[in-house]
C-alpha cells in the first residue's frame, strides 16, 4: 500500500456559541501520497468545512488530523500558518491574487513570506510554472490586469511554487466557462502526474470526477460514497 | 528566516496603492507636526528674546556678604530710600578674600566672565542739583565682557582709558554734566571731592543709566576707604538658564556669603515664562494626540479596506506578526515622511512669520526640543499603527474565503 499522507480521526465541527449545529459528524478519511481525489455534494454539506480542516485553516471541533504523521492539533497558530505555507497549496473558486503585485510577484509570495530574497532559482522555477500554466507573457501585468482564466491559472503556478506536497482546491472551476473548466482541470490533472502532488478537488462537475483516482460524496456532513476509480493507492 | 523584506515590500505596496489617501494622512501628519514647531520657534524665539533683554546686559550670578545683600535690594528704590543705604552700609561687610575667590571662579569652566566689583553710594552735586548715585567700580576692560560699555559711549572719547570716569546718560542730562566737565562727589563719611567726567555711556537701562558713575576697581576702592577689598563680584555664565544651579552649588561651597542668580531676582518672570511654556506644551500635546488619532484611523480603515488580501496572505501562511507589523511599518513610513515635511513646513512658517512681522528677534529651534518632536512624532505613528494591527490579527482567512 502507498504512503497514507493524510488521516483524520473523528473529525467533527461544530458553528455557533450558544446553539451549536454540528456540520461535521466524526469523519475517518486517509489519502494516500500523489492521489487525486475530487469530493463532490449538495452545496451546505460540508465539503469546504472539510476542506479548510484538512488544510489546517481550521480547526475541528473533535478528532485529529494527521498530516505525514504530525498531528495539526499539535500545533500553535504560527506552526499552522508554516504548515500551511510549505506543505499546502491552496486554489480557491476566486483567484485571490494581490491586486498591488505583477502576476509574477503573485507567484512569488508564498515563497517571499518566508525566505529572505528572491534568487535566481526561484525565479526561475516561478517562470518555469507561468510558462506551463501558459501565462508567461503576462508576468509582468497587474495581478487585476488579466483575464478571470488567467487569473486562475496564475493562482495555479502560486500555489506549485513552494513544492507543496498536498494541493487543496475548493471549486476552482466554479467560476470558469467549459473551455476553461477544461483547461484548468487537465492542468491539476498533469501536475498530479508530473509532480506527484496529492490533490483534493471539491466540484459539482460529476463528470470530472469520473476522470479521478477517487471520488467522494458528501451528504449533510457526513461521506455518503467513497469510490477507487484506480488502484494506484490500494496497490 | 528572515521576513522583513517582505513585510517592507508589502507596506511599500499597500502605501502606493492608495496615493491620495497617503498623501493626505501625510499631509495632515505634516501639519500637525509643523503647528508643533512654529509654536516652539515662536514661543523659545521670544522667550530667549526676553530672556536676553533681561540678563544680556547685566550679572547672571552676584555674589556679595549678606549685609551688602541687604543694601543690594534697598538701591533699586526711589532717592529717599537710598540715603538708607548710606546708614546701613556701615554694616556691610566687604569681601577681603576676594582674588582667591576670584580665582577659584574663573577656574570653573561654566563661568564667562568675573568681575570683582567695588560699590558705594553716594550724592552728586552740579550747580544747584543733587542726585543720588551709585559708584560701581571694576575693570572696565573686564567689565565690558557684562556690560559693554566701551561701545556704549555717547559722549566723551570713545577709547574708554583705564581710569577713565563715566556717567550714566540720564544722570549727565539730569544735571546737565557733559563730558570733561567736572562734579562735585560726596560720598558717605568721606570728604566732598571733584571729579572729572571723561564720557556718558548709555547702557540702554533707565535704572543704570539714572544712577551709575563708572570708574577703575582701585579708584573706586580708594575714593570709598575700602583698601583692597570689595563690596560684589559679578558673574555671566555661558548657559544663562543654568545660573539658578550654578548659583546654589557656589552657594553651598561659600556658606559665608550670598550667591544670588538672576532667576531668584526675576522670579515672577520666570514663572510667567514657565506657564507660557506649559501653555505651549498642553496644545502640542493636544496637536500630536489628533496626529495620533487620524493616523490611527486612517491606518485602521486601510486595514479594513485590506482585509481581504490580508486573509489570502494568512492562508497562504503570513503569521499574524507580520501583518502587524506591515502595519507598524506603514505607520512608521507615515510618520517619518509626515515628520520630515512638516519639520520643514513650520521652518518655513516660522521664517515667514518673521519676515512678515517685522520681529526683531529669531524664532528658535533648540535641538532637543526638535529631537522630543521628532521622536515624539515617529514614537505616536509607530503607536498608532496599534489598532489596526490588532485589527488585522482578528481576520480570520476562511471568512475571506467563504465570502469571495
Ligand atoms: N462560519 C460559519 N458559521 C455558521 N455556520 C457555518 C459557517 N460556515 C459554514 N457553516 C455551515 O456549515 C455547513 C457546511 O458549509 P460548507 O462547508 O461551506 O458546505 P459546502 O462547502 O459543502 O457547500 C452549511 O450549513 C453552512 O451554512
Ligand atoms: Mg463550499
Amino acid at each position: 500500500m502507498a504512503d497514507v499522507l493524510i488521516r483524520t480521526a473523528g473529525i467533527t465541527k461544530d458553528y455557533g456559541n450558544k446553539v451549536k449545529t454540528r456540520v461535521l459528524f466524526g469523519i475517518d478519511l486517509e489519502f494516500c501520497a500523489g492521489e487525486f481525489t475530487v469530493m463532490l455534494g449538495a452545496s451546505g454539506s460540508g465539503k469546504s468545512t472539510l476542506l479548510n480542516i484538512l488544510g489546517a485553516l481550521d480547526r475541528s471541533t473533535e478528532g485529529d488530523v494527521f498530516v505525514n504523521n504530525t498531528n495539526l492539533n499539535s500545533l500553535d497558530d504560527d506552526g499552522l500558518a508554516l504548515f500551511r505555507n510549505q506543505t499546502m497549496g491552496f486554489i480557491f473558486q476566486s483567484h485571490f491574487l494581490l491586486p498591488q503585485f505583477t502576476v509574477l510577484e503573485n507567484v512569488l509570495i508564498p515563497h517571499m513570506i518566508y525566505a529572505d530574497r528572491v534568487n535566481p532559482t526561484i525565479e526561475k522555477r516561478a517562470l518555469e510554472l507561468l510558462d506551463m500554466v501558459g501565462i508567461s507573457h503576462r508576468r509582468d501585468n497587474r495581478a487585476n490586469a488579466i483575464s478571470g482564466g488567467e487569473q486562475q491559472r496564475a493562482a495555479i503556478a502560486r500555489a506549485l511554487i513552494n513544492r507543496p506536497r498536498i494541493i487543496l482546491a475548493d471549486e476552482p472551476t466554479g467560476n470558469l466557462d467549459t473551455a476553461n473548466t477544461e483547461k484548468v482541470f487537465s492542468l491539476l490533472q498533469s501536475i498530479n502526474r508530473e509532480f506527484k502532488t496529492t490533490f483534493i478537488m471539491v466540484t459539482h462537475n460529476s463528470e470530472l470526477a469520473q476522470r479521478s483516482d477517487r471520488y467522494l460524496v458528501m451528504s449533510d456532513g457526513r461521506i455518503l460514497e467513497d469510490k477507487y476509480l484506480n488502484v494506484k493507492c490500494l496497490e | 528566516m528572515n521576513t522583513i523584506s517582505f513585510e517592507w515590500l508589502l507596506a511599500r505596496r499597500f502605501l502606493t496603492e492608495n496615493k491620495g489617501q497617503t498623501s493626505i494622512i501625510v499631509l495632515g501628519i505634516a501639519i500637525g507636526v509643523a503647528v508643533m514647531v512654529f509654536l516652539t520657534a515662536l514661543i523659545d524665539g521670544l522667550q530667549a528674546n526676553l530672556i536676553q533683554n533681561t540678563v544680556g546686559r547685566s550679572p547672571h550670578i552676584v555674589i556679595s556678604s549678606e549685609e551688602n545683600a541687604a543694601a543690594d535690594a534697598l538701591k533699586t528704590f526711589d532717592g529717599e530710600k537710598v540715603l538708607l543705604i548710606d546708614a546701613s552700609q556701615k554694616t556691610m561687610r566687604p569681601i577681603v578674600e576676594w582674588r582667591s575667590l576670584t580665582n577659584s571662579l574663573t577656574g570653573d569652566s561654566r563661568i564667562e566672565t568675573v568681575l570683582p566689583v567695588v560699590e558705594g553710594a553716594g550724592l552728586i552735586r552740579h550747580g544747584q542739583v543733587n542726585r543720588s548715585i551709585l559708584l560701581k567700580g571694576f575693570d572696565i576692560r573686564n567689565g565690558d565682557r557684562i556690560y559693554d560699555i566701551s561701545d556704549s559711549i555717547i559722549a566723551g572719547s570713545q577709547n574708554v582709558q583705564e581710569g577713565a570716569v563715566l556717567l550714566g546718560k540720564d544722570l549727565a542730562a539730569d544735571l546737565g554734566v557733559s563730558a570733561g566737565e567736572p562734579i562735585q562727589l560726596e560720598l558717605s563719611g568721606r570728604e566732598p571731592l571733584t571729579v572729572m567726567i571723561d564720557g556718558v555711556f548709555d547702557l540702554g537701562v533707565s535704572s543704570i543709566n539714572q544712577r551709575w558713575l563708572i570708574m577703575d576697581q582701585r579708584k573706586a576702592a580708594a575714593l570709598l576707604g575700602k583698601g583692597d577689598r570689595i563690596s560684589t563680584i559679578e558673574m555671566q555664565v555661558y548657559d544663562v538658564l543654568e545660573a539658578e544651579n550654578l548659583a546654589r552649588e557656589w552657594g553651598t561651597r561659600l556658606p559665608d556669603y550670598q550667591v544670588k542668580s538672576w532667576q531668584e531676582s526675576n522670579a515672577s518672570l520666570l514663572a510667567a515664562l514657565r506657564s507660557q511654556s506649559s501653555s505651549s506644551y498642553t496644545i502640542q500635546v493636544f496637536v500630536l494626540l489628533a496626529v495620533i488619532l487620524g493616523m490611527a484611523s486612517v491606518l485602521a480603515i486601510s486595514a479594513v479596506q485590506k482585509s481581504k488580501q490580508i486573509g489570502i496572505l494568512k492562508a497562504i501562511g503570513i503569521r499574524t506578526g507580520s501583518v502587524s507589523r506591515v502595519f507598524l511599518y506603514q505607520g512608521l513610513v507615515l510618520g517619518v515622511a509626515g515628520t520630515g515635511l512638516g519639520f520643514t513646513m513650520g521652518l518655513l512658517m516660522s521664517q515667514l512669520f518673521v519676515v512678515l512681522a517685522e520681529q526683531e528677534y529669531t524664532l528658535l529651534v533648540k535641538p532637543a526640543t526638535a529631537a522630543i518632536i521628532i521622536s515624539a512624532t515617529v514614537l505616536a505613528s509607530a503607536l498608532s499603527a496599534y489598532l489596526p494591527a490588532r485589527q488585522v490579527s482578528k481576520i480570520d482567512p476562511i471568512e475571506v474565503i467563504r465570502n469571495g
